[in-house]
């Protein structure tokens, strides 16, 4: 055999190779989804059995009940589960029986959980789900994490366990941000979806305005008076570090970020009426997008990123439109009242916005881009507004002050789910809700 | 064929790439980047605060309105005299609305307020590198009340002399 011909042999069993390792991938990301909840909309009955603390330690244990309370939490929230604590009618039950017990309950998986004391700095969270049916393990994981980062381990498991499910990662590790005058001051603040974690992120004593996350969820851009005129920041919040991005005289407000993270869209005034213009991250001007003496503001990117949802008052109130990132093909959006702050929902098919009702009160509407329909999330519960989208579209995050004060709420965009986002003095606005952060 | 591999290669590192991503969680006040942020463009803003001038008057707009009322164009037109008389004087516009409405729209809405009570003082000859116009939207209400007369006090642009 000579040299041409052994490269030839070696070529085709790599190419073989390839094409194998490529279909099982394929096959096994098919077999990844353990059942397809995302389509049905039903939830899965699912039992956790009480966690086990591998220590003796008190505040392991106290520890290891709060690991299993995050993980049922998040997944009775993510509306694909009902959760049952496995309460089996005789406890000297073999493992094969309890199967059998849950099966006959209608549950479909299992979940079990060890506890683990690694060194006194780190914990581990080794759980396992079983098929109920076949007692097979379906999926298991061993988490390791710092002591003090037991939340976020949990919501970890969380996320596994619903992309398990249904395909698409659970949102248990975003983060919202938002704005709080408690202090007397206009701050940003961000906090765990589920509450959980409320950390000031600016103390500079001034107005600190509409903070938006970056795709990636490292920065976030929010307009600050630090300098006496409102100018745009963007604070990364892993180098921890702060710069100002736009600051023309006048204003520099309402950013939204392109999917690539690379643009920002903003309303500038520069002296003159504001208007939209594309931005780059050094502030430099890319190009105009509108060009006239109305309000042209709130622009939020579609997630394809050739499309922007923007207000404008050119009918002589404030008004939804959509046009192209070149700033052509402007079509309006044609509502029953003055409508603000857009959110194009990250599957792309949505826009959520906040509608003025003839009451006076504002409630959120979503506009459903394929039928042109118009649905109201909210009705007459006082003001509710800026709503933003969960990572994965079925939330939204907004401001209501339907018990007084201005509060963050998050809801199901089917309206199923309801619940305050944290308790905080002072009144909160504007919030923001980041993609899944990855540690 | 070679760009077969090329491919599954790329394909492999993203996967493999994007799931080694860092996120650190060390949040605390961010603090300035001195080298990108000491410089404005405005340099006027940074230097001083601006002091209420009893002699500047302030005027009022109608819900979602930017226009200039007869009455408000009185008072500008005392306010340019004044102004007149003490051409050393800078001036900032501070624009401001209701509690109504988003804070983007009102931002913008501010501005706009602020804009129009400025082309009128340059109408009126004040030179326009003497006038600063900012918005403050609904953040700085001078009444935090949650009626008619509260938000018609709030509809407003001031004048406030630079020192």
């Amino acid at each position: 055999m000579n040299l041409n011909t052994k490269i030839k042999i070696i070529k085709k069993i790599l190419f073989l190779f390839y094409i194998v390792l490529y279909l099982s991938s394929v096959i096994y990301a098919q077999d990844d989804i353990y059942l397809s909840l995302s389509v049905s909309d039903k939830r899965s009955n699912i039992a956790i059995e009480n966690f086990n603390a591998i220590s003796e330690n008190d505040n392991i244990i106290k520890i290891t009940k709060i690991l299993q309370t995050i993980i049922e939490d998040d997944l009775v929230f993510s509306k694909y589960f009902n959760i049952t604590q496995s309460v089996y009618e005789n406890f000297s039950v073999s493992f094969e029986e309890k199967l059998v017990f849950l099966n006959n309950k209608g549950i479909s998986a299992l979940i079990t959980a060890e506890v683990i004391d690694s060194n006194g700095n780190n914990l581990i969270l080794d759980i396992k789900m079983f098929d109920v049916i076949t007692g097979e393990i379906i999926w298991k994981h061993k988490y390791e994490r710092k002591l003090e980062n037991y939340r976020y381990m949990a919501h970890e498991a969380s996320d596994e366990i619903v992309k398990k499910f249904t395909g698409e990662i659970g949102i248990a590790r975003s983060k919202v941000a938002f704005v709080n005058d408690s202090t007397g001051f206009k701050e940003i603040y961000i906090v765990d979806y589920d509450g959980y974690n409320l950390c000031k992120l600016t103390k500079n004593k001034k107005i600190n305005i509409l903070p938006k996350w970056s795709p990636n969820g490292e920065q976030i851009i929010y307009t600050s008076y630090i300098y006496n005129n409102p100018d745009l920041f963007v604070l990364n919040i892993v180098k921890n570090k702060c710069d100002i991005v736009s600051k023309y005289q006048g204003l520099n407000v309402t950013g939204s970020f392109s999917p690539d993270g690379k643009k920002i869209l903003l309303t500038l005034s520069r002296d003159k009426y504001p208007n939209l213009y594309l931005i780059n991250m050094s502030g430099e001007i890319i190009h105009r997008m509108t060009n006239n003496s109305c309000i042209d503001t709130s622009p939020s990117f579609a997630p394809n990123g050739r499309e922007v949802v923007f207000i404008s008052d050119r009918p002589g109130y404030p008004q939804l439109y959509i046009m192209n990132i070149e700033g052509g093909n402007v079509k309006r959006i044609i509502t029953n009242g003055p409508c603000d702050s857009p959110s194009w929902s990250p599957c792309g098919d949505k826009i959520v916005f906040t509608m003025r009702q003839s009451g006076g009160n504002y409630d959120l509407c979503i506009y459903d881009i394929s039928t042109s329909k118009i649905m109201k999330l909210t009705n007459n519960q006082k003001n509710n507004e800026n709503p933003s989208w969960s990572p994965d579209g079925r939330f939204i995050v907004f401001c209501s002050n339907r018990l007084g004060k201005g509060e963050i709420y998050i809801m199901a965009i089917d309206c199923s789910v309801i619940r305050k986002l944290t308790e905080i003095s002072g009144t909160s606005y504007t919030p923001s809700w980041s993609p899944v952060l990855i540690e | 064929m070679k760009n077969f591999f090329l491919f599954v290669t790329v394909v492999g590192l993203l996967v493999f790439g994007s799931c080694s991503k860092r996120h650190s969680a060390k949040y605390s006040d961010g603090y300035f980047n001195a080298k990108n942020s000491n410089i404005h463009e405005n340099k006027q803003l940074l230097k001083k605060s601006f002091s209420e001038n009893n002699s500047l008057k302030v005027i009022y707009f109608g819900f979602d309105k930017s226009d200039l009322t007869t009455s408000s164009l009185k008072i500008l037109k005392e306010n340019v005299d004044y102004l007149t008389d003490n051409s050393n004087i800078k001036i900032i516009l501070e624009g401001h609305t209701d509690d109504r409405g988003t804070t983007e729209y009102n931002l913008s809405l501010g501005q706009r307020r602020a804009l129009k009570v400025k082309e009128y003082y340059v109408q009126l000859g004040i030179e326009p590198s003497r006038i600063t116009a900012i918005s403050y939207g609904k953040e700085k209400p001078v009444d935090l009340g949650n009626n008619e007369l509260a938000w018609a006090r709030n509809r407003r642009v001031e004048t406030k002399s630079l020192i």
